[in-house]
Parts: C-alpha cells; sequence; structure tokens
C-alpha cells in the first residue's frame, strides 16, 4: 500500500487518465442521448399472467424475465462498461382492480415495491449468479417439501436465467459490433465470479440495473471500495490495470449509473437513493481505507454528476488527507459527501441488537439510515413524529391549564408515544411483494428458501424524529418566559400564537431574539437531548412492529418539514401547525433534520454541533444527518480547504453522528432572494466578511449571485 | 462586572486567522471609514437592523463572565486545531477594559487581535501583551489622505504599529484595496518602507476591494457614500513590496 500521507501526486483531486473518451460519455449523458434507444412501450405482463393464473411471486419473477427480454442490447461504439436501458418503464403485474384487492386491509410502503435496501454485493459478485442458482437448486432439493419454499426458489432460477441470457444477447452483440474485450467479459460475468476489476463492474452495472427494473427503487449500492477491492488490488498487482486504468474504468460506471436515473421511480429527480459507501473498518475492526476509497472520490469528482452520492464512514483518526480530498468534493456543491461518525454508529447497532461484525459492515439506505447489506429487510422510513406537534399540544393544553413545565413536558412525551404507536400501527399490516430477483442478490434468502420479503436477519422499522429544534425552542421559550422570569403570562402567549402575533409584535420579537434557541444556548439544547429521549422512550415500548423487528428512532426529518408545515396532501391526518411558541408563524418552515430552527440566528457549527454532542445516540440509531450550509469562499484557497477537513475531525471527536455539508450555491442564493423567511441563517462571504444574505441590499444580493453564476 | 457591546459572535471564520476560530465582533468604532463594510460595527450602540427577513436588533451586551463561558465551552476544540479566538469589531480596542477582563477569564486559548491600531497607546499594550498574534490594518500613511478618507488622524496607529514590533508579538499588516485610495504605488512604498523595520512582521495581506461592501447600510437605514469611484479595478502590483524586501501576498490567493 502506498503511503498516502506523503505521496502528493495521489492527494491531488486530479484523476489521472485522458478524459476525452468519457468527456464524450458525459456529455451524451447530460444531453439524454441514450433516451433515443428508448423503446415506445414496455412489455404488458397482466394478461398473460392472468391466462397462465399465476401467483404473485412468479408474477414478480415472469416481470423480471420480461423485461430482460425487452431489453434491446444498445452498445455504444466507445463503452467499455455496457448496458443502456431500453425500456420505458415497469408495467404493473395486476390491473388496478386486482391490485386493489390484493392489497385490501394492508398497508403499503410508499409505491409498494421494496425498496430502500442494500443487497450483499460483496457476495454476489463474489460467487457468481451460477453459483447462486446452484445454492437455489441445492435448496430446493432440501426443500422439497415446502411448497412455498420450492416456488420461491423456482422464480428465484427463473430470474437468474433472464439475467444470464440478457448477458448472453450482450455478449453476441459485442461480438457483432467486434468488440470482443466486451464480448470476453459479459461471456463471464454475471454467470461467474469476476477476474478483474473490469468485469466486476461490469456485473455490478448489470445485476444492478436489473434490480430497478423489477420495480424496485432505491436501490443502494453500499461498499464499493471493500468489496470491489480484491479484484482491484489483484489487478493492480499484477500489473493488468494502473491507477489510472482504474480510474477510467470506476468514472464509466459511475457515469452509466447516471443514464436511466430519469427512469427512476422517487420522490423527486435525483432522489433514486443510488448511495455508496466508502471507509469505515473491515471486519476485525482495522481501517478499511484503501486506495479505491481515494480513487472513487477523485472519480466522483471528475464526474461531477448527481450519482452515484457519496458517503464516507470516519472517525476522529480518520486521515486529514482523506477528509481535504472528500472537502473538495463538498466544494462542489453536490450536497455530498455525507459522513457518518463510525465511533458512534457501531456502538449504536451493536447495542439495537445487531451483531458486532454486521454493525461493523453498515452502509447507508437512500438518505442516512444505517443499514447491513444482505441482511436488513428493514423500513426505515416508516414516518416521522412530528416533534412540534407534540410540544405544540402539550404547550397549548398545559398553558390553558395552567400546569407546570414538568406536566408539560409529560404531556410532550405522551403526544410522542401516541404518535409513535400509530405509526406503527398503520404499518403493523405492511405488505412487501414478493421480490425473487432481489432475494438472489440477499444473505439467506435462496439458502432458506424464503423470498426477501418475509423478513431477513434484520427487520426493523424506523421512525424520523422530525423538526426537533423548532420543537425544543418553542419549549425552552416557554420554559424561560412563562415558568422562570415570568415575564410572559401564559394567556397572553395563547392570545398571540392564536392571533398568529398579529398584534403581538413585541413579543414575537422576545421570543424570536430573547429566547434559548437550540445550537445557541445549553437550555434549548438539553430539552432537545430530552425530546429524543422521549422518541426513544416510545419506541422501546414497541416489542415487535410485527415483523419480528423493533422500532429505530432517528433524527432526520425527509420532506416532512414542509409538509409538517403545510400538511402532507395525502395525508389528511397531518395537520399543519399554527403559530408556534418559538415565535415562528404559521406556514413559516421547521428545521431540517439537525439544524438549528430556521428563525434562530446562530453562531456556527461549533455551538450547534455540541447542541447535537449531547443527545443519546446508542438510543437513536436510525441516523438522520447535522444539515449545514457553508458559503463557498470557505473553499477560496487551500488553507479554507484544509480548515473544513479540520472541522470535519471536529464533529467526529464532539461524538456526533451524522453530517451533511452543503456549499451555498445558486439555487439556494435565488431561493433565499425569493424566500428570505426561509433563509435567515444563509451567510454569504464577501471581501474580508460575512453577512447575512437576506440582510443585504437587492442590488448587492444580485452581485452575489452573479458571482456564483460566474464562479468568481 | 464589566459589560461588552458585541454585534456579532460567529464560528468557523476561515479567513480570520489560523486554525478553527471563532470571531467575536465588538461594537462601536472610531474610525468611519467611508469603505466600510461592517456598518453596524460602527456605532456603539444597539440599532435596528431591517430587511425583507425581518427586524431583530443588532448589538448586545455581554458580561464578560457571560462571553468568556461561551467561548470557554469551545476552547479546547478550538485549541485542538491550531485555532483559537478572534476579537475584531468595530475596533475591539475601543472597549479595551471588557475586552482586557474577558482576555483574563479564557481557557488558555489562542487570542488574535484584529485592530485598527487606532487606540490610546496604554490600551494598545495592554491588550496585546494578552494575544497571540495581532492582524493590524494599515489603510493609508498619508496623514490628510487617512483623515479624509477615515474621519481620524493616523498618528497614533502608525506609533502603535511602531510599538507593535518592539512587543515581541507576531503580526500581520492587512491593507484592505480601496481603488484609488489605499492601492497607490505611493502607498504601497510607504508601507514597504515601514514595514521593512518592523521586527515580528510576518507578513502583509492585501484585501482586494469587493463592490459589495455597501450591502449592509439599507437594512441600517444609513448612506453608503464611498469616496472613491468603486468601479475601478485595484492595483495588485506588488513590486514596492518585493522591492523593500517585504513578504506581502493578495489574501485569499495561494500562499507562497
Amino acid at each position: 500500500m502506498l503511503d498516502l500521507a506523503t505521496e502528493p501526486s495521489l492527494l491531488s483531486p486530479a484523476v489521472s487518465f485522458h478524459t476525452v473518451r468519457l468527456d464524450a460519455q458525459k456529455l451524451r449523458v447530460r444531453n439524454l442521448e441514450h433516451k433515443a434507444v428508448r423503446s415506445k412501450a414496455a412489455p404488458n405482463l397482466v394478461a398473460e399472467c392472468d391466462r397462465e393464473a399465476l401467483s404473485w411471486p412468479r408474477r414478480a419473477a415472469r416481470l423480471v424475465r420480461r423485461m430482460c427480454e425487452a431489453e434491446r442490447p444498445y452498445i455504444h461504439p466507445d463503452e467499455r462498461i455496457v448496458f443502456t436501458r431500453t425500456t420505458p418503464s415497469v408495467p404493473p403485474v395486476y390491473s388496478p382492480h386486482q391490485w386493489i384487492e390484493k392489497t385490501a386491509g394492508r398497508t403499503l410502503h410508499e409505491l409498494g415495491p421494496i425498496s430502500n435496501i442494500c443487497a450483499d454485493w460483496e457476495k454476489v459478485l463474489s460467487q457468481g449468479l451460477l453459483e447462486r442458482k446452484r445454492v437455489a437448486l441445492e435448496a430446493r432439493r432440501r426443500l422439497a417439501e415446502n411448497r412455498d419454499a420450492v416456488e420461491f426458489l423456482d422464480c428465484a432460477i427463473e430470474t437468474v436465467e433472464a439475467v444470464l441470457d440478457l448477458a448472453a444477447r450482450y455478449a453476441s452483440e459485442a461480438r457483432r459490433m467486434g468488440k470482443s474485450d466486451v464480448a470476453e467479459i459479459l461471456e463471464r460475468v454475471p454467470a461467474l465470479p469476476p477476474r478483474s476489476f473490469r468485469e466486476a463492474l461490469q456485473s455490478l452495472r448489470l445485476l444492478h440495473a436489473v434490480v430497478w427494473m423489477g420495480g424496485h427503487y432505491h436501490v443502494g449500492l453500499g461498499r464499493i471500495d471493500q468489496y470491489l477491492w480484491p479484484y482491484l488490488s489483484h489487478d493492480l498487482e499484477k500489473h493488468y490495470l494502473d491507477i489510472a486504468g482504474a480510474e477510467e474504468l470506476l468514472a464509466e460506471f459511475f457515469i452509466s449509473l447516471n443514464k436511466d436515473s430519469d427512469l427512476y421511480p422517487g420522490v423527486q429527480q435525483g432522489d433514486n437513493g443510488q448511495t455508496v459507501m466508502l471507509g469505515g473498518q473491515t471486519q476485525d475492526r482495522r481501517d478499511a481505507v484503501n486506495e479505491l476509497t481515494y480513487m472513487a472520490i477523485r472519480v466522483a469528482l471528475y464526474t461531477n454528476m448527481i450519482d452515484p452520492k457519496i458517503n464516507l464512514r470516519i472517525t476522529e483518526n480518520t486521515d486529514l488527507s482523506l477528509l481535504t480530498l472528500a472537502t473538495e468534493l463538498t466544494r462542489r456543491g453536490l450536497g455530498f459527501p455525507q459522513y457518518s461518525n463510525d465511533a458512534v454508529v457501531i456502538p449504536a447497532l451493536i447495542a439495537n441488537g445487531y451483531d458486532p461484525a454486521d454493525a461493523r459492515n453498515y452502509t447507508v439506505a437512500a438518505c442516512w439510515e444505517f443499514i447491513i447489506p444482505g441482511k436488513g429487510m428493514e423500513v426505515v422510513n416508516i414516518g416521522a413524529v412530528s416533534l412540534p406537534l407534540a410540544a405544540d399540544q402539550a404547550i397549548r393544553m398545559g398553558l390553558s391549564a395552567h400546569e407546570s413545565f414538568d406536566t408539560i413536558l409529560k404531556r410532550t412525551a405522551q403526544h410522542i408515544k401516541k404518535q409513535v404507536r400509530d405509526l406503527t400501527r398503520s404499518y403493523s399490516h405492511l405488505l412487501l411483494p414478493p421480490a425473487p430477483y432481489y432475494s438472489v442478490l440477499m444473505d439467506g434468502c435462496l439458502e432458506s428458501g424464503r423470498d426477501l420479503s418475509c423478513g431477513l436477519e434484520y427487520n426493523n422499522y424506523g421512525i424520523h424524529g422530525a423538526a426537533s429544534s423548532s420543537a425544543a425552542d418553542a419549549l425552552a421559550a416557554v420554559r424561560k418566559f412563562v415558568f422562570i422570569e415570568r415575564s410572559v403570562q401564559p394567556e397572553e402567549l395563547l392570545a398571540a400564537m392564536a392571533a398568529d402575533f398579529e398584534g403581538y409584535e413585541a413579543l414575537q420579537d422576545k421570543l424570536l431574539h430573547e429566547a434559548p434557541k437550540t445550537g445557541n444556548d445549553p437550555d434549548a439544547d438539553k430539552l432537545l437531548a430530552r425530546l429524543f429521549d422521549f422518541l426513544a422512550d416510545a419506541c422501546e415500548t414497541v416489542r415487535d412492529n410485527g415483523r419480528g423487528g423493533r422500532v429505530r428512532p432517528g433524527t432526520g426529518s425527509a420532506m416532512y418539514y414542509v409538509w409538517l408545515t403545510r400538511g402532507k396532501p395525502e395525508e389528511s391526518g397531518n395537520l399543519p401547525i399554527g403559530a408556534t411558541a418559538d415565535g415562528r408563524r404559521k406556514g413559516e418552515f421547521f428545521s431540517a433534520n439537525l439544524s438549528p430552527s430556521p428563525q434562530a440566528q446562530v453562531r456556527g457549527p461549533i455551538s450547534v454541533w455540541q447542541a447535537f454532542s449531547r443527545l443519546n445516540y446508542r438510543r437513536i440509531c436510525n441516523g438522520g444527518p447535522i444539515t449545514m450550509e457553508l458559503s463557498d469562499s470557505v473553499f477560496s484557497d487551500p488553507e479554507g480547504l484544509s480548515k473544513c477537513a479540520m472541522l470535519v475531525h471536529t464533529f467526529a471527536k464532539l461524538g456526533c453522528q451524522q453530517l451533511q455539508l452543503n456549499t451555498i450555491n445558486l439555487r439556494t442564493l435565488l431561493d433565499a432572494r425569493e424566500h428570505p423567511e426561509r433563509h435567515r441563517n444563509l451567510i454569504v462571504r464577501v471581501w474580508g466578511w460575512s453577512g447575512y444574505f437576506c440582510e443585504l441590499g437587492p442590488e448587492y444580493q444580485e452581485h452575489i449571485i452573479a458571482r456564483h453564476l460566474y464562479g468568481g | 462586572m464589566r459589560s461588552g457591546m458585541v454585534f456579532d459572535i460567529r464560528e468557523f471564520t476561515v479567513h480570520d486567522g489560523p486554525g478553527i476560530r471563532t470571531t467575536v465582533f465588538l461594537k462601536g468604532c472610531p474610525l468611519h471609514c467611508s469603505w466600510c463594510h461592517n456598518p453596524e460595527g460602527m456605532s456603539p450602540l444597539t440599532e435596528i437592523i431591517e430587511s425583507r427577513s425581518g427586524k431583530r436588533t443588532v448589538g448586545r451586551l455581554y458580561t464578560t463572565e457571560q462571553l468568556a463561558s461561551i467561548l470557554n465551552r469551545q476552547a479546547s476544540i478550538l485549541t485542538e486545531t491550531g485555532g483559537g479566538v478572534t476579537f475584531s469589531g468595530g475596533e475591539p480596542l475601543a472597549q479595551a477594559a471588557f475586552l482586557s477582563d474577558l482576555i483574563d477569564k479564557l481557557n488558555n486559548v489562542h487570542v488574535l487581535l484584529d485592530t485598527s491600531g487606532y487606540a490610546p497607546a496604554r490600551d494598545f499594550d495592554l491588550i496585546v501583551q494578552k494575544c497571540d498574534l495581532v492582524y493590524f490594518d494599515l489603510k493609508l500613511v498619508n496623514r490628510e489622505a487617512h483623515l479624509h478618507h477615515t474621519g481620524v488622524d493616523n498618528t497614533p496607529i502608525l506609533e502603535n504599529l511602531r510599538m507593535l514590533a518592539r512587543m515581541n508579538i507576531p503580526f500581520v499588516i492587512r491593507v484592505p484595496l480601496i481603488p484609488g485610495v489605499t492601492d497607490t504605488d505611493e502607498n504601497f512604498t510607504a508601507i514597504a518602507q515601514i514595514a521593512r523595520q518592523l521586527a515580528d512582521l510576518i507578513r502583509i495581506d492585501l484585501l482586494p476591494y469587493n463592490r459589495a461592501a455597501g450591502g449592509k447600510y439599507a437594512a441600517l437605514k444609513k448612506e453608503f457614500c464611498p469616496t472613491y469611484d468603486e468601479s475601478r479595478q485595484v492595483n495588485v502590483d506588488l513590486a514596492a513590496f518585493e522591492a523593500a524586501g517585504v513578504q506581502a501576498r493578495i489574501a485569499g490567493s495561494q500562499p507562497n
């Protein structure tokens, strides 16, 4: 292994291959040229499935088979890693009427199909599909008496054969085009274990793409720098490949992940959960960072595309050179890497019943939730507890009845418990459709003859504790002004909130500017920690979520910080909240993930992280990042870059769990110009100083926007 | 119990000294530079900032205990990164007694003073003795020009600068580049001539003018009246410094 600390060339953020070929590929993807090869319509399955009276598992397998068959092999002359999807959508396996019948009385998670998990890519690659098929056949013999198992295994085998057939058709297309290198690779993988880094990437490309074609979404890629490393290190040792060649292959793979993403179902374009996890620990607790870790970041810097989304596992001992390189990526404003602190996450997973070896192998789901590749059939986002709603109801009730602050806290805890119970109950009839192909990629499904939808080693649910800072701030304001200082009468506060502070501007000002705020004041910080204790208490009362798992509390908010404000259209129960005791007016946003409330002006990352380091993360292990925006002027010189890397170190040292650093970019600035109320904390650096963007005169806002526009 | 007027406390101020730093901006300044980008730092009193994002009071009194407690909570974290606390403004020396007490209450943290140098010699001496590094703003060597653009005589500034060089405290001279005012070859030469005689000077940082300097005035209901042509390119020719053998750089660019 090279000593990276003394090899400045490797620390360079630039890739070392000649980029002409891949520049052209990037351009084609950006111009959506691959769309031209798409067929008009997807195969129609319902009639065929009805005619043959197929069961649901058999329909799921038939879907994968027909989708693979419908793929028309397309290889661009300059490609080395191939597969471009040509089917425009994934057809249903039941008619709408049948679907309603099938799902009556059951809860579907989001769109229905299994999503947001991570396959055991290491195992699938290293075994190859033929070995997976052999495992299935062996289980079929062993379990011949078990009809469900036999049906499942037949379905799994059907999908394996469909993928092998697709690979064979790609191989002949490559032969026809005279691309014998591509053909040879596809004649080997994914049927057999890869013999090289390139074969591994090609195998992964195809295996991964077919998961999407089966109707699944948020398909994670896991710890690529671990499971691809044996192939790469072998090639490097034998001099089959040099660093430049390896980078070029990885870059081509990364670019390919951006090709079909418009076909992926998700909340919004780009939210497709193609996450990778880098770094961390090995099974025997050694530092898992290797040359591929660095290479993946360099390649992501080169591709500069939204996929894959880079996550990095760190500790306070992580090499500063790696963090500096990762900071280069932050500077691009793509919103990654996202950092997870191993020293916090691994003990929390172990404390929550995860085997230590599995805990050390964690990755993240589509957003941030900690999951175990191949071993988790967890639904990590069954919903969010509205912490502001709990606090608000308790405050209104408590103040009206002249109760003590402790009673208000108790009421808050009760409300949280009720929300957790309601959410869990709504998922007690969860229906996961069968997933024979995804099962092939998991650990233990083929071996035990059980479909992934029946569960795996880990079957927990996850709940977000949303908009926590806003809730803590409301409680902190009430505690200070009503109970300690007694400078605000309960009736006055209730009336002001009812009037949305209309006519109570002085009181609102006091609530906004003189009350303790999360990230600014230990009094609010402590209440934030209490709220998460309440959430953990509530989750721990759920002994079984109905699938043999528990409920994991987390600190994320996803889109809930908006939905809790505006009301989520499809959930009538989620009523918007009015004005709150922290001085926030009706309709104004709550805090997103772990961040100070948007109404609060805070000093900066150190105080904010000190606040969030108070949480008892051993009990709060679903994940959810501290979200922070940096001005891009932080990166105006190399010193700023290394300071930012030190800052990430500091995050780990403080014992925080997860961190998402964003660089302020044009989109943020434009939104801030239109909606200043959402961006009070947006700081921009101008000359030797910083200012709140929203407080600058319009012409100066324009100036800064122009600067970001032209990168000056 | 002493109190001081502060208009902002900002963490992770990457351009305010080595390592990760927290900068305390003290409110009130005896200078009135026409290019001042922190107009809320001029008056020693509280003011209202009103913009489209709402209204807030700028300026808050802290006792030394309150402020020291905020800073001491993070002192060890800042120290571990080779950073510390920076006092800026306004003019921090305008509240010298408060600042002196405050620094005494800090737990062993690197202290950087960012000053205009305009203060009574004994205040300057009192504070600088307690600091680890000084960023000393030197705008104009010409006395009349200084008076015209900043409202004050630069004699005490130059005297304090000479005193600083005898105090065995490392320091950086910072020159804001104001087009046609501070960026002239004459001013560069004069600064270089002074600088070459100063012991413990680390380097000179030239801070290029940014046209958003007047950005905060409207929200304060103040008028921004530059005494120079904002649209002119600033002179960044370092020849005068090179000739005098003084290390100078344009801040924000790569250090040599």
